[in-house]
């Protein structure tokens, strides 16, 4: 790749974010997007030890809702894979036993939600419990899949080539993604992703621009969208070192 | 292993010869009351 | 049961705003759409996660 990138937000939130890269080759784009889904390492309940449960559910299925809570995960290098760290959760009902309630050892692995109800205790009925935690890739289990609904879409160049007749119905003309408009860019939803509120009575002319992404980027609350972004670039860059010494024997 | 009457509440041992009823009320509904073994189980 | 962790389809923790939005739209009158919406629950697959869902812990409950 010769140009240059170039990488500029249009949102930008802690856990949710829009942004336009260029030059970047499709395939380039996609490889971001799929690392960012399937690759980065993310922090999740792995193996439930349970003391006592006497709810309604039972032991596998509070395993799972365990183990579904996104959890956040620590900076690069303080943990590596077979790591382990131990939550634990003890409520007493009459209660709802909350993602909050889980206790960790280790301050930098926390419930990132604190509201999930995993389970509706009745009078009575107990939840103790012991979690191991274990770092892994989206890959191998949604529940650590950091990236959720990761996606990019062509960023659109749209002109103005004339008018509308003057007795002519104009017709919806619905584009969604992010426009690019005179250098200037503006979010589709801006104008309720329909060109002909934003400019009535023209007639426009929308080309994609070439090697201009948008990408759509919203994560579980483990990192925040910087750091999924530059991880997924990381896994990438790890896999084709791997690739590069292979060769080289 | 220990069992519980469904309508008495009350703690069954069962034997070889007695048959599956609780002692107590006739009723024939046990409950097999949990292990007290800690059980661990994988996220799935 | 319990209302599902995640979304199905997509992953996203809609979990936490089950107790909000049954407060608001199930007991109370509000509409809907107007809740999800100030939820932040935005696309259709995490929505119908949780207009769809009841809470069975009550019905279940008595016969432990």
């Amino acid at each position: 790749m010769t140009e240059e990138y170039d990488v500029e937000f249009v949102e930008r939130e802690d856990r949710e974010a829009r942004f336009l890269v260029r030059g970047v080759t499709p395939a380039f784009a996609n490889g971001i997007r799929r690392a960012m889904i399937a690759d980065v390492p993310t922090m999740a309940i792995d193996t439930v030890r349970f003391v006592e449960n006497s709810s309604v559910m039972f032991d596998e299925q509070l395993a799972l809702r365990l183990g579904l809570v996104p959890l956040t995960t620590p900076p690069v290098g303080e943990f590596v894979e077979d790591d382990t760290v131990t939550l634990s959760i003890d409520v007493e009902g009459p209660a709802t036993a909350y993602s909050g309630n889980l206790v960790s050892s280790d301050s930098l692995v926390q419930p990132a939600d604190e509201n999930v109800p995993i389970i509706d205790l009745k009078d009575g009925q107990r939840l103790e419990a012991e979690a191991e935690v274990v770092l892994d890739r989206g890959k191998n289990h949604a529940k650590h899949q950091g990236g959720v609904a990761v996606g990019y879409r062509h960023l659109q160049r749209v002109e103005v080539v004339g008018d509308v007749p003057e007795f002519e119905e104009p017709d919806e003309r619905i584009v969604r993604g992010v426009i690019e408009d005179d250098g200037e860019l503006v979010p589709t939803s801006e104008f309720d992703h329909d060109l002909t509120n934003r400019y009535p009575d023209q007639e426009v002319a929308i080309e994609d621009v070439p090697n201009a992404f948008v990408f759509h980027v919203e994560t579980d609350g483990s990192f925040t969208v910087e750091e999924l972004v530059t991880r997924a670039a990381e896994t990438i860059e790890a896999r084709a070192t791997e690739l590069e010494e292979a060769v080289q024997l | 292993m220990s069992y519980k009457c469904s309508r008495c509440k009350r703690d069954v041992q069962l034997d070889e010869y007695g048959g599956v009823r609780c002692p107590y009320c006739g009723h024939r509904v046990l409950l097999k009351e949990r292990s007290r073994d800690v059980k661990e189980v994988g996220v799935q | 049961m319990m209302v599902p962790v995640r979304c199905f389809t997509c992953g996203t923790v809609v979990g936490e705003h089950w107790e909000e939005f049954d407060e608001r739209a199930n007991e109370g009158e509000e509409d809907p759409k107007e809740v999800l919406d100030e939820l932040g629950v935005e696309r259709y697959c995490c929505r119908r996660m949780l207009v769809s869902h009841t809470d069975l812990v009550d019905v279940v409950s008595p016969y432990q």
